[in-house]
């Protein structure tokens, strides 16, 4: 056993945990945050995908214990007291959603991406997701979506 | 009367678009319960052999709470055309991933543990991978009635003479692979009891058929088992199929608790159908214009272990092997066939995505004969509204192919003009 620190979506969290966790299962099984998912379990599709320390990582293939003293955005974090998030607004506009499956690790992805690069290409948008995978939209949506947040942020901004 | 429509030629807001961009639509992977056991799924490693089980070192790993075979299961079968499938081999498998046992234990490592200590002798039978030697007599027998499941045939006009008549002939094979849905979301469910009603929660694209499956397999009335399907996670045909769901009923059942399962991506492939491989044979003829006369199909379909909809599948094949080209003189046998290969089932287009595969190549390549343009060649023999096409079905409604080939016109003039 082990005890960890973590920061998730803004709350702290002291557990003890098994080694052998992963960063997943620490998400699901303790936190009961259930809207990370898990479609491959060897860090291929994205499903699980979170934000550390500002960066994204598929949370399969992460131990919980590395997590020790960092700061986690889930998809439950996104939403604030105004309400959605402009990426999940943009996403639900566009009709980006289907299954909805990798939904929550792609809008996770578009924040690592706009939050660095806030007026994206279709291209650098295309990059920026490369590592989730839908089977339901083709991603022409999903681009499109990512466009439209960065139009919703920057008029947030003005 | 005009009536106001609330949605058609209207953007909106799907009805569960919100839960799904805030996470917290419910899949059934993310459904817990108190009390709850865990199921895993021993499936065979081997594509066609008999089996026996030794269950004795896993029943006594401390944390099993039962393993089920197929003695548990009051009817052994299911399937949704053919009942082909067993819930759990009886003794012979026919494919890799075939179901054996269903391990219930408290946790899922508990289960994983057990399904690895299960001993399964395998006495390996001759197994046949090939759909095209697999119809031939003295291929092993996937199935007791042999390996042709299903033969198609259309027949219309007289091919033979018609061959005779044509300026131009290609002749051709062409194969397909096999293709996994890989819907993002593995194939998750749990089943708890209320009173003497079992409830299944699945991923699943056939609720209503599922309970007859279930209650059909366990012997109970279907009134006594409920189906819910929670959000699905993309399906496209691979959940028409049970996979879990009686697994999961029956475990619930004969423990008294609730019982959970969820596949890993990699049992998630060996679980579920797969789109039909097929091997087409076509000859296509046409006179010196370009027109159509004749056109011969052969088309052998490989179902692997298990039918599921593969006469569906074969038959559409081969209502569509013709394209959307009106031809005086049709033959087309299609056939579905056992072999010992991962069983395949419904995968988008249901038999109508392969055919294209080979009738397209057949029309670009009688159009290079003919030099001619290979859109000029498909304008002159497109359906069209009032076609009749090679099955006999009059095509009354629109049928905008002309539309759509003016369309692909445009874009490749474009295109070629970018080039310059």
């Amino acid at each position: 056993m082990k005890t960890i620190n973590v920061k998730i979506n803004g709350e702290n969290y002291t557990r003890e945990i098994n080694e052998d966790m992963r960063l997943l299962d620490f998400i699901r099984d303790e936190l009961k945050l259930y809207g990370t998912k898990e479609g491959c379990g060897e860090g291929e599709c994205g499903a699980c995908t979170v934000i550390m320390d500002g960066v994204t990582v598929n949370s399969c293939m992460v131990m919980a214990f590395q997590a020790n003293n960092k700061e986690i955005l889930t998809i439950e974090g996104m939403e604030d007291e105004k309400g959605l998030h402009p990426i999940q607004q943009a996403f639900l506009d566009e009709g980006a959603v289907q299954c909805g499956f990798c939904i929550p690790g792609m809008v996770l992805s578009a924040k690592a991406l706009l939050d660095k690069n806030p007026k994206p290409s279709r291209k650098e948008i295309k990059e920026g997701i490369s590592g989730n995978l839908c089977r339901c939209t083709g991603y022409n949506k999903i681009v499109d979506s990512i466009e439209k947040a960065s139009q919703y942020l920057e008029g947030e901004d003005q | 009367m005009k009536k106001n429509l609330e949605v058609v030629g209207k953007s909106v807001i799907r009805v569960d678009g919100f839960s799904k961009v805030t996470g917290k639509a419910t899949y059934s992977q993310d459904l817990t319960m108190d009390n709850m056991l865990w199921g895993k799924t021993l499936r065979s490693t081997k594509p066609h052999a008999n089996i026996k089980l030794n269950l004795t070192k896993a029943e006594v790993i401390p944390g099993v709470v039962r393993i089920l075979t197929y003695k548990d299961v009051p009817h052994n079968h299911h399937g949704v055309v053919f009942k082909d499938h067993e819930v759990l081999s009886s003794g012979r498998v026919r494919s890799i991933g075939t179901p054996i046992a269903f391990v219930v234990a408290e946790t899922e490592k508990i289960a994983v543990e057990a399904m690895k200590a299960i001993e399964v002798e395998y006495q390996e039978l001759e197994a046949v991978f090939d759909p095209v030697e697999a119809m031939k007599e003295d291929a092993p027998k996937v199935h007791e009635n042999g390996n042709l499941l299903y033969h198609y045939k259309l027949r219309l006009g007289d091919v033979d003479a018609a061959f005779k008549e044509c300026a131009v002939i290609v002749e051709n094979q062409y194969k397909t692979s096999m293709v996994d849905h890989a819907f993002l979301q593995p194939e998750a469910g749990i089943a708890y009891l209320e009173e003497d009603m079992v409830v299944v929660c699945a991923a699943t694209q056939y609720p209503h058929f599922d309970q007859l499956e279930i209650a059909e397999a366990l012997e109970v009335p279907t009134e006594k088992v409920k189906v819910l399907n929670p959000a699905v996670g993309g399906a496209f045909g691979g959940r028409e199929d049970i996979t879990m769901q009686i697994h999961l009923a029956l475990a619930s059942k004969l423990t008294g608790r609730p019982v959970k399962t969820v596949y890993s991506r990699e049992e998630s492939f060996v679980a579920h159908s797969k789109r039909h491989p097929m091997i087409m044979s076509y000859k296509t003829g046409a006179d010196k214009n370009g027109k159509l006369i004749a056109m011969e199909a052969k088309i052998v379909g490989d179902t692997g272990a298990y039918a599921s909809w593969a006469i569906n599948v074969l038959r559409k094949a081969g209502v569509h092997a013709t394209g959307p080209y009106e031809i005086p003189n049709v033959k087309v046998d299609s056939y579905a066939v056992y072999t010992n290969n991962p069983f395949a089932g419904a995968m988008r287009g249901f038999g109508a995505t392969q055919t294209p595969i080979g009738h397209e190549q057949q029309m670009d390549m009688l159009a290079e004969k003919l030099n001619m343009n290979p859109l000029e060649i498909r304008f002159l023999n497109a359906l069209k509204k009032g076609s009749k096409t090679a099955t006999g079905q009059i095509l009354e409604e629109s049928f905008p192919l002309k539309e759509c080939l003016e369309v692909l016109e445009k874009a490749f003039k474009k295109d070629a003009k970018g080039v310059e």
